[in-house]
């Protein structure tokens, strides 16, 4: 331990000489400087603040997370039941104007993208179902059942509710790239389901 | 030292004495060792995250397994070894009185060391109860509270043995320390053993996590805040010679911040199910909580009025004042965090690990290096070895640091904001989880190499240090003289709070009481109402093989990437499904809500994928997920579910409340078996190997597909 660690003189400003005291801990000194009056403003503040928000929230009556969150959502169903409405019904002539103009070649990148974890190149089937042979589960192998199960998704199955999740144009695309899979019998996943017959 | 002039009034033998710094040098020693091996660690889970491949394959070098390691090491080894060596050191000089006892001293830090090793000797295995920052298994528990209890002798003996009448500041901060992280600790780590390394938590759900929260928060308030406070009380005046700026700010920014931040644990269980009046408390608490925490700091800055120019040449009270700022800021940013609608954005994000870090690092970190610059020339009796080499370490970790919590920041907000995006159509913009993922992991890179720095800058420190003290003299031990304490120092006439200063055993009480207020208003209501959770009789316990396969959910550390718990927020719902309710964990020891999402909340996962999806993603999640973090789960696929645990895990579930009738425990293998078979069953029909069916990978699924589905399809319950 060094001997020479106090020969330096404890450092008082002149201003602040009155406000020091007799205290004195391993040559320790305390000044008394009054409490900021900033600081002795925002404590007061934020305790009547708290104070106010609890009694609001938790005794008079004010609004619960709860009942906040059961508006916010009442918002999103009625949203939804709007959207479901306009495009869960499958339209022919939709599905026709989407194959024309190229669909079964954008359904193919969107297939990659979504549908490819599960049913696997092809669709010959892994997770999900093989898509290639006659046999169906939900959907009956003509583009209006297929899009009913990719929009609204089958959960028994574990397939998505893809309609909440990718555009009203890629389902459509999607379908129309499953449809090229159609009797084509690629060999993977055995055959699950009813068999449809054309 | 020339000690404070004797009192001419004084009486008695004038008693020789001499410090114990031999101690001291032990734990400096310590804190750096361990100090090097917990950014280390933290460094390797950065880039985990931003390269899943950095996870090895290796289960024990697993992010999950190594990020509890890291933070164990990091607040217990680095900064609880930094804490024994200041407090030792200033204790002695403050009372003018050796350590109680040199044999409870070596107990203390060897026994400190051996619960560090243990802690590193289990958790990269899996041995953990999957509590946050209470990991370790309850033989280590109990070995802490032994050897807290050996600290706390070995304090208040020194009090006892004093030479100076009044307690100055640092020693009340030590004091709260002391007293709180005792209770903190018995009461969190109360738990039933299941074997030598597992155990289940004594409370369930809604409780269990009421009392993680208020542990988890009060570590950061009792550990890494209170014994750093006291420490920045003595080493700033010291390095500073100058007199602390505010006595009158000290007594009241001591006992509202002990009276209040225990209250404010339940800010981490915002939009839980944790009942609502508990929220509204941990926030409001949280707020009021902004200016004591602040009393601190300007005592601290403003202790360096008049000699600001030292500041810049000092390195001890460079890295002392950047402490004091850092810990300014991150006290501003605490309550602000804990506003409900802040929360709600901030909440399970980057935003979180940035805000802990300005803490750990900013003001521990900084804070310690800040003092062993003042201690270890003293300790050693010789100069520090280079200023330039601790200006360059103090630019490293202050850059470093700046890094980590910018990139922490935008990953932190860029990703809520795309988690709660909606259209029109009531949609979320971006369904896919992973997009909200791949998006931030440029952000993973920066804080990584802000980590990186700050390692660097830390390793400087120890060359320095080590050069400091190889430098140094062993000197033989000061001896110091001294009057013992009698009746001359005390003050007839001094103010009420000066009297209690020379009563420090009252004063231990009545800081027990003033946290005792807080805790007991919060967490008595949920252990004695029985309708702090309403039933939902939908909501049944796991089977057999479920329970087995949550085992193995909190072996992995699953719980530090995935929360359990759906918030009631419209996009929440809409990803993830109904929000949670509270009686859907009665029978969850411990409770598994998490505090992160890296990845996706699994609350309602159990029924969204097949089986086959799970193995599949267990194996190789990019093979189902392209541009997953998630490491590689393969050796699961190999390790045979050890069925002849599971009568005893029902049985001591049973012990704690779970409903499992007497014949469930006794054929509980059987029925594991028979679940096993189904799902490996249904793997088979895809091509899966039918020897599976006795791999762990079986009972994880069975509990993957069990999650939210009790609740999820039930009618009660909803409000």
């Amino acid at each position: 331990m060094s001997q020479g660690e106090e020969k330096e003189k404890l450092h008082v400003e002149e201003d602040e000489k009155h406000l020091l005291l007799d205290h004195n801990y391993d040559n320790i000194h305390e000044l008394n400087h009054p409490l900021p009056s900033w600081w002795n403003a925002i404590f007061l503040v934020s305790v009547i603040y708290g104070t106010a928000y609890f009694f609001y929230y938790q005794v008079f009556g004010g609004p619960t997370l709860k009942e906040e969150f059961h508006t916010e959502y009442g918002r999103v169903l009625a949203a939804q039941t709007e959207f479901k409405k306009l495009n869960g019904v499958f339209s022919q002539s939709f599905y026709d104007g989407i194959v024309k103009n190229d669909g079964v070649k954008k359904g193919e990148e969107v297939y990659e993208l979504n549908c490819m974890p599960c049913h696997m190149e092809n669709g010959k089937g892994d997770v999900g179902p093989n898509l290639t042979d006659k046999h169906w589960i939900v959907a009956k192998g003509n583009p209006d059942s297929i899009h009913h199960v990719v929009f609204h998704g089958s959960e028994a199955n574990g397939m998505p509710a893809w309609g909440e999740l990718i555009k009203k144009d890629e389902v459509y695309q999607a379908v129309a790239y499953v449809m090229t899979f159609r009797n084509t019998f690629v060999k993977g996943k055995e055959p699950q389901g009813e068999i449809v017959e054309d | 030292m020339s000690s404070p002039k004797i009192p001419t009034a004084r009486s008695g033998r004038v008693e020789s004495f001499s410090y114990d710094d031999e101690i001291v040098k032990l734990f400096v020693i310590a804190t750096m060792i361990w100090g090097v091996i917990a950014l280390l660690l933290g460094v390797t889970i950065a880039f985990q995250l931003a390269d899943w491949r950095v996870n090895l394959g290796l289960p024990w070098t697993t992010f999950g397994r190594l990020r509890p390691l890291h933070t164990n090491a990091a607040i217990f080894a680095f900064c609880g070894n930094a804490i024994f060596a200041g407090v030792y050191y200033s204790h002695q000089r403050l009372l003018r009185a050796r350590l109680f006892n040199d044999v409870l001293s070596r107990i203390h830090f060897w026994g400190w060391q051996l619960i560090i090793v243990s802690a590193a000797l289990t958790l990269p295995f899996g041995i953990t109860t999957g509590k946050e920052y209470a990991e370790l298994e309850w033989p280590i528990d109990i070995a802490i509270t032994l050897i807290w209890v050996i600290f706390a002798v070995n304090f208040f003996g020194t009090i006892v043995r004093r030479r100076e009448r009044h307690i100055y500041v640092a020693i009340w901060f030590y004091i709260a320390t002391i007293i709180t992280v005792a209770v903190l600790h018995i009461v969190n780590s109360l738990e039933i053993p299941v074997s030598l390394f597992k155990s289940y938590s004594l409370y369930a759900g809604v409780q269990d996590a009421l009392v993680q929260w208020w542990y988890g928060h009060n570590a950061v308030a009792f550990f890494l805040t209170t014994p750093f406070l006291g420490l920045m009380y003595y080493f700033i005046p010291k390095a500073a010679n100058r007199p602390v700026y505010s006595y009158r700010l000290s007594i009241i920014h001591f006992w509202s911040l002990v009276f209040i931040y225990i209250w404010a644990g339940p800010h981490h269980l915002l939009y839980t199910t944790l009942p609502e009046w508990a929220q509204t408390l941990g926030m409001v608490f949280s707020i009021m909580l902004w200016m004591p925490s602040w009393g601190g700091m300007i005592n601290g800055l403003m202790t360096l009025r008049g000699v600001w120019d030292k500041v810049r040449t000092e390195p001890s009270l460079r890295f002392m004042a950047t402490a004091l700022t850092f810990y300014g800021m991150a006290t501003f940013e605490g309550p602000l965090l804990s506003i409900k609608s802040v929360n709600a954005i901030a909440h399970f994000t980057d935003w979180i690990p940035g805000h802990v870090h300005s803490g750990t690092i900013g003001w521990n970190y900084m804070l310690i290096a800040g003092i062993f610059f003042y201690l270890v020339p003293k300790l050693w009796d010789t100069e520090l070895h280079s200023k330039k080499m601790a200006h360059q370490q103090f630019w490293l970790a202050t850059i470093g640091l700046v890094l980590y919590i910018i990139s922490m920041w935008v990953a932190g907000v860029t990703q809520s904001l795309m988690w709660r995006a909606m259209d029109d159509a009531g949609n979320l913009v971006y369904p896919n989880f992973i997009e909200t993922v791949v998006k931030i992991v440029p952000m993973y890179w920066i804080r990584a190499v802000g980590g990186t720095m700050i390692l660097i800058s830390f390793i400087l420190m120890m060359i320095n240090l080590y050069k400091t003290a190889k430098a140094g003299k062993k000197l033989a031990p000061v001896v110091y003289e001294s009057l013992p304490l009698d009746d001359s120092s005390l003050e007839p006439h001094a103010s009420v709070h000066r009297k209690l200063e020379g009563w420090p055993m009252i004063f231990a009480v009545l800081s027990l009481i003033a946290i005792l207020v807080g805790s007991g208003i919060e967490i008595i209501p949920s252990l004695v109402a029985d309708k702090y959770v309403v039933k939902v009789s939908t909501v049944k316990p796991y089977s057999p093989l479920e329970l087995y396969g949550r085992d193995i959910y909190i072996k992995e550390g699953c719980y530090l990437c995935h929360s359990q718990t759906v918030r009631p927020m419209a996009h929440e719902v809409v990803r993830y499904g109904k929000a949670s309710n509270a009686a859907e964990f009665v029978y969850d020891h411990p409770f598994q809500w998490g505090s992160k999402r890296t990845g996706p909340d699994l609350a309602r996962i159990g029924g969204k994928y097949p089986n086959m999806w799970h193995y599949k993603h267990f194996y190789d999640p990019r093979e189902v997920t392209q541009g997953s973090l998630m490491p590689q789960y393969t050796w699961l696929f190999n390790s045979k579910i050890d069925y002849k645990t599971l009568p005893k895990k029902l049985s001591v579930m049973k012990q704690l409340g779970v409903p499992y009738s007497e014949s469930e425990i006794t054929n509980a293998v059987a029925m594991a078996q028979a679940q096993a078979k189904t799902i490996s069953d249904d793997l088979a029909q895809s091509g899966v190997p039918v020897k599976v069916a006795e791999m762990d990978i079986i009972a994880l699924i069975a509990y993957m597909q069990r999650l939210g589905v009790d609740y999820g399809s039930s009618q009660e319950g909803e409000e």
